[in-house]
This record gives C-alpha cells, structure tokens and sequence, in this order.
C-alpha cells in the first residue's frame, strides 16, 4: 500500500475549482515533483495533504490514516513547509529548532538529541547562535527544513523549497532531499524550476487549472508528453572536424543509414540530426542515451571525422509545457 | 559554594522552562530580546524612581504616598493597559502575517493551547513590569496616606483587567486574515487600547479613593465583584471565540465558545439574583432579565453562528448541543435563553415588592430573545445564495435586523403616526418591549402576540435548522 493516497480530491472555492478530482499516490523514499503554474492549485493540494484545509469530495489516506478524518492522528506524520520559510527573525537558530522540539512534546535530553542531530544534517550547527534574520535565504531554508525534520515524519510536502534560491543552495537542497529518500521518507515537492525536479525527482506530477494532467514515474510523464502531440523523437547537433563538402555529404550518408535516423540537415560543419522511435518500439528512460551510444560507435567506425555530438532530450519542462499545451499563466 | 548558586538558579530555570508551554519559553526568549521590552521598562524604573525622589522630598511632614501611588499607577497603566496588550496583538498578527500559524497548529499545540500561551507570555511580561514596580508602590505606602488594602484592590484590579485587555487584543489579532483587515484591526486595537487606558487608570483611581475614604460600601464591593466577573469571563469568551475561530471543521470547536458563553450567561444571571436577594431591589431582576436577553440575542447569535451539519469524523461521535453545527448552537443558545428568562420570571412572581407592569417586562425580554435569535437563522437560509448561509453573513443578517427592528418602525411612525405608535412598534425589540412595560390592557395584549411571534419563528427555525443538518 502507499504511503500517501490522495483519491478523488476537489476543492471549491465559491465558484472557483481550485483542485479538481486530483488523484495521486506516494510509496516511502520517493520524491514526487508536484509541478504547475501559479494558481494550478499546487499549494491548495498540499494544504490539504498537510490537513490544514478540508476538501469539499474526496479522501486522502496517508499510512492508512485518513487525512480528512482524523487530522490529529496524521499531523505528526507530516513535515509541511510552505514557500515562505516560516522562522521568527528574533530567534537564534537553536532557539528556532528547540522551540518547535518542545511543541512536538521532545523533552530534555532527547530534544536536545534530536535538535542538535537535525542541525548536523542540515549543516546549520555553525549557526546555531546566529538569528535566523542573520542567515541567507539557502541557511534559512536549510533551518526551516530541519523544522519539519524534527519530529521525523514520515510524509515532507515541500511547497517551492527552491524558489529563490541560488545554484550553490539549490544544488545542496538536492543532495539533502535525497538523502532524506534515501532514509524512507517521501517527499512531495512543489517547485517552478522544473530542470531541478528532473533531477531530484522519481515521479511527477502535472496540474493545471485544479486538474491533473499527467502522473507517474518522470520518463512515463516524458514518454506521454512526446506522445501527446509528436512521435517520441531526440535532436542530435554533431560538429565535424572538416567541413569540407565530401566529409559532410560522407557524414550525411552514414547518418541517415542509421536505425531510428530520420533527418539530416547540414550546414557546413555543423549538423542537425532528428531521431524518432520506430513505431511498436518500447521507450525506456535510457533509450536517447542508448542511441547516441550506438550512433557515435557507427560514425567512429566509418570514419567520419567527428569532433563533437550534444543531444537535446525531452525534459520536464518541454514535457510540462507539452501536457499543459504551453498555457502557463 | 559560591558557584553552586548560579548553577541551583539555572538548573531552576531549565526544570521551569522545561515544565512552561513552549509557546511562553518562545514569547518570553522573543519578548526579551525587543527594543520595546526594554526601552519601556527602563522608562517605567526611571519614572518610578523620580515620583518616588519627588513624593519622598515633598513628604516631609505630609502624607505624600497617596500621591506617589496615583502617579505610579499611571505609570503602570501605560505598560500594563497598552504596552503590553498591544505587543500581545502585534505577537499574535505576526503570526498570521509571516505564515507561523499554521506551522504551530500542525505541531499538534492546537488554537487553544497557542492562544493561551500568548496571553499567558504577556501577563507574564505584565508581571516582570509590575515586580520591578513593586518596591516603589512599596515605598509610597511608608510615605503614609495610603493603606495595604488599597494598593491590593487597586493590584487586583489592575491585574484583571490586564488580562482582559491582553485577551481582546489577541482575540482581536486572530481576525487579521487579509491585508485590509490587518490594517483596520490595527488602527481599531490602538485606538481602543488607547481608550481603555485612559479608562482603566481613572476607574482604578477611582476606586482606590473610594477605598482610602473607607466609603467602600456593600453595593460597590458587589459591583467590583461583578466587573471583574464580567472582565475575565468575557475574556475567557474571547479566548474560546478565538480558538475556536483558528480550528479545523474536523475538530470539536464548538464546544469551548459555547461552554463559555452559558458560563457568562448564568453566572450574570447569578450576580443579579445575589444582588436582587442582598439589596432586596426589583430592579435587579427586571435588569438581569432584559441584559440576559440582549446577550442571548448578540453574543448568542454570534457563538452560535455555525455551518449547517458537521465533520464526518465528528458524526460518527455522539453528539450534544456542544458538538458542531448551527442546528446544536441554536438549541443551547434558545433553551438556554428561555431558562434564564424562566428563572427571573419566576423570583419576580415571589417578590411582593414587585410591579405587574415590570412583570411583563421581564416575560416580555426572552420572547424578543428567541424572536431575533431565531429570524435571522431563518432569513439567511431563505436567501436563494450560497453566501448568505455563512456564518458571518448570519451575524451581519442578525445585525441588520437589531438595526431595522429597533429603527425602522419608529422611522415609518413619524410619517404615518406617532413614533412609540404601539402597533407599529409591537415587534420592536427596543420600544415595544418600553411599551409592554406601560400600564393598560393593550399591553398584555402585546405580550401575547410577541410570545406567538416567537414561537412561531422558533418552531420554524428549529424545523428549517434540523433538515440542514447533515
């Protein structure tokens, strides 16, 4: 069974749906990247994971718990953060973290365990008599993360950690993200920086408008998004070392007797390249990396003067935009 | 030896630390770390020391701590009445402005616990003030002119209504869910604040000189009884209001409003039945009537304005009037109105003393109760939108009636006859109940069709609440 189950969920408000018969599930140590527009209904989504609305139909069911029933027994199951961090700028780090300790019932030495513990895996232990108004916005972050650490949850509903980020902090963000998968907890992250998602997350989720578009492991999203309007294809631009016109019509010639190759078009070194999936065949997550592989080996063995190949695969972005029909708002 | 001391105090303060509500260990780490905390409280010692320098240099041979404790009572009262009241609304605001609220409230702490924990936080502060204070109000007693009693009637007042300024400014706060109401609420608390200041401190003096001259008789002990009743009840009603306002429709968040709200009532009807039995005045039954209507109708249609139904999880439980749900509130609030009304009406029978006319009145007042109790309940859930049957909307449409029943006929009795005309006037909740109190036949007549009134819309409301509620 998932751990996270959310069935059937809608919520209106007046005459606006907000969320509109949303249906997603969450196994533990995954990380699922919940991605939409402003007002898709992302946050309202989560608000309701995180039991602090109630949707107007539908049931969420998180390790067996209903959500909308029983509230109390789901709550310390949960680490929410919402896109505004949430610290006290009057509060020192250790202040910070030990105040939401003592509100998860952590008494004396086992707060501290867990307090100072939490701060060794966010890496804020350097900081811990700074005022969190002191910090950067990556530190406070990592603070406010650690805050729903605390009572170590077993669901995290992430509502755009990334925003407003720098590279350094984001690519850190990741690598905390997960770890904590790697430790069994699922993740739920909303985020607008999609090309992080690809990276950090297993499986996704696309909304639009309060309706889910698309769900499911990223490479099934992405294969759904080619076959959405095109045939499941890869862009390949190979440079050559000469340019001259027999080494590129020679280049031309061997491209095209390639499996899966189905335009060529030259422009004096530079050659652009589609590739398409043979209708019946099976696309895996590794089928762009697998056919760059075999194309390279081929062009090295007839001896075409190769100097260098860059593929542009299908991303989340190219995917939300091909599912969403490009209507971000 | 001498480092043992400091560790016993430490140790004393983490077991204590330990043992407080995390949300007085934050408001206090917080509330001490601020530029205001200790701004005014340098203020408050430095204006203390100079009333207690003057008063100590005019005392020779006069009685100057009369004067000294006045003056450092005002001083007192500036913190305790505004300082530290205002702060607890700020606290509270900025909880709801940074988004901290709903952080607190999944930490399982719950509306209650965190609300009682900022009004806890901050009379807290209002002690570490009054403790500093403490040795000069100490001193002005050893200038002579004024005794111990007076400086505790005039503490305890203080105290009282510190903690009632305290929790309507949180209360207050819980209300800041918009930008525009944000800035409304804050220009409303800083000015009510400002007013009962200026209120608190010349009540205070007032009933401290009342005290020094030994004029402090029977009824004003029972009136200082009642206002502090009513000051920390009300404040307790706030508090539930409040809580109860930041809960999820999952959890019970009826019951604490409402459990509040019958305290009030019978504990007011209490007061004026010991003041009616000591004083041995009719007027106390006639007035605690009419007052235990005119709350019934405003603080009750407010504590019971509720969603029709009530959570799935909440009706698997057996339910009571205290469980969520318009339908339950109208019940307690109704029947709870019409015991107190019974109760009067009955004390008044056996007292000889007592006039017909003053009689209807006091049968008159829960009719107009349960008349615009029940109407506006009725009158929201006709209205063919979906907003009307909001909680909020019930109390605007509840209002808005009080306003057209008590200024409408009047208005339409200047042009067309007398303004106090008795027909027009006979469901006003205002003249109407003025003209049953007048002496002659028309008026039992009157008392009779406001009683069939109010019947019938409560039957209706009743009936029209029960199929709702699912």
């Amino acid at each position: 069974m998932s751990l996270l189950e959310v069935k059937n969920v809608s919520r209106f408000f007046g005459n606006l749906r907000a969320v509109d018969d949303v249906s997603f599930s969450l196994e533990a140590g995954q990380i699922l990247g919940f991605i939409g527009p402003n007002g898709a209904g992302k946050s309202t989504t989560m608000r309701i994971i995180a039991t602090l609305d109630v949707p107007n139909q539908g049931e969420v069911i998180l390790d067996g718990k209903s959500v909308v029933e029983r509230p109390d027994q789901a709550r310390p199951l949960i680490g929410y953060m919402p896109d505004r961090y949430g610290t006290y700028d009057d509060m020192t780090v250790f202040e910070f973290l030990d105040f939401f300790a003592r509100a998860y019932r952590l008494k004396g030495a086992e707060r501290q365990k867990r307090v100072d513990s939490v701060m060794e895996f966010t890496g804020v232990m350097p900081l811990r008599d700074k005022l969190t108004s002191e910090l950067s916005k990556g530190m406070r972050q990592r603070v406010a993360l650690g805050r729903t650490l605390l009572h170590d949850p077993k669901l995290l509903l992430l509502d755009e950690p990334a925003d407003g980020l720098d590279p350094r902090a984001r690519i850190e963000l990741r690598e905390l993200l997960k770890a904590l998968a790697a430790q069994g907890k699922a993740v739920l992250i909303s985020s607008h920086i999609l090309t992080e998602l690809s990276e950090i997350c297993d499986t996704c989720a696309i909304i639009e408008q309060g309706r889910l578009l698309a769900t499911g492991a990223v490479h099934e999203v992405l294969a759904g998004a080619r076959g959405s309007n095109t045939t499941p294809h890869l862009e390949l631009e190979l440079r050559l070392l000469d340019g001259s016109e027999p080494a590129v019509k020679w280049a031309e010639r061997v491209l095209l007797e390639q499996p899966h190759v189905k335009r060529v078009v030259a422009g004096g070194p530079l050659l652009q390249v589609r590739l398409e999936l043979a209708a019946g065949t099976t696309l895996t997550p590794t089928w762009g990396d697998e056919t760059c592989a075999a194309l390279i080996k081929a062009l090295v063995e007839q001896k075409v003067p190769l100097c260098s190949l860059s593929a542009r695969q299908l991303d989340l972005e190219d995917a939300f935009m091909s599912v969403t029909k490009g209507r971000v708002q | 030896m001498s480092a043992a001391t400091p560790d016993a105090l430490d140790r004393f303060g983490e077991s204590l630390a330990e043992r407080a509500s995390p949300i007085v260990v934050k408001e206090v780490r917080q509330g001490l770390r601020t530029r205001a905390f200790w701004i005014f409280f340098t203020l408050m010692l430095i204006a203390c020391l100079v009333i207690a320098l003057v008063a100590f240099a005019a005392s020779a041979g006069n009685d100057a701590g009369a004067g000294a404790f006045g003056a450092i009572f005002t001083v007192l009262a500036v913190v305790q009445f505004f300082v530290i009241p205002y702060s607890a609304y700020r606290s509270m605001a900025r909880e709801q402005e940074d988004e901290t609220w709903v952080l607190l409230t999944l930490t399982g702490l719950g509306p209650r616990r965190v609300i009682r924990g900022k009004i806890g936080s901050f009379v807290l502060q209002g002690v570490l003030y009054a403790s500093a204070a403490a040795p000069f109000l100490l001193f002005s007693y050893y200038l002579n002119g004024i005794d111990l009693p007076t400086i505790v009637v005039g503490l305890i007042f203080a105290a009282a209504y510190q903690v009632f300024l305290v929790s309507v400014a949180v209360s207050f706060a819980t209300l800041a869910h918009s930008k525009m109401m944000r800035g409304l609420l804050q220009f409303a608390v800083l000015a009510l604040l400002l007013g009962a200041t200026g209120m608190g401190k010349g009540v205070g003096a007032w009933l401290m000189e009342l005290f020094r001259l030994g004029t402090f008789d029977d009824e004003l002990i029972f009136g200082c009884c009642a206002a502090v009743f009513a000051m920390l009840s009300t404040a307790v009603l706030l508090f539930e209001a409040a809580a109860s306002g930041l809960s999820l429709t999952t959890e019970s968040y009826a019951r604490g409003p409402r459990l509040a709200y019958l305290a009030q009532l019978f504990g007011g009807t209490v007061f004026f039945i010991v003041g009616w039995k000591v004083m041995t005045s009719t007027g106390f039954l006639v007035g605690g009537a009419v007052i235990a209507a005119v709350y019934s109708t405003l603080v009750g249609t407010y504590v019971i304005s509720d969603r029709d139904g009530l959570a799935a999880n909440l009706r698997a439980e057996r339910s009571s009037v205290f469980s969520p749900g318009a339908y339950r509130g109208y019940l307690l609030v109704a029947i709870s109105a019409l015991f107190v009304g019974a109760v009067f009406l009955a004390l008044a029978t056996t007292d000889s003393d007592m006039r017909h006319r003053d009689l209807r009145m006091i049968a008159a007042a829960p009719g107009f109760a349960l008349l615009y109790l029940s109407l506006p309940q009725l009158l929201a859930r006709w209205l063919p939108h979906a907003a009307s049957q909001t909680p909020a909307m019930v109390r605007v449409v509840s209002l808005g009636l009080l306003v057209l029943g008590v200024g409408l006929p009047p208005l339409v009795g200047i042009l067309v006859a007398e303004p106090d005309d008795k027909m027009l006037n006979l469901l006003n909740p205002l003249v109407g109940l003025i003209n049953i109190s007048k002496s002659g036949p028309s008026s039992d007549e009157a008392l009779a069709v406001v009683w069939a009134a109010a019947l019938i819309s409560g039957l209706a409301a009743y009936v029209s609440l029960k199929r709702r509620d699912r």
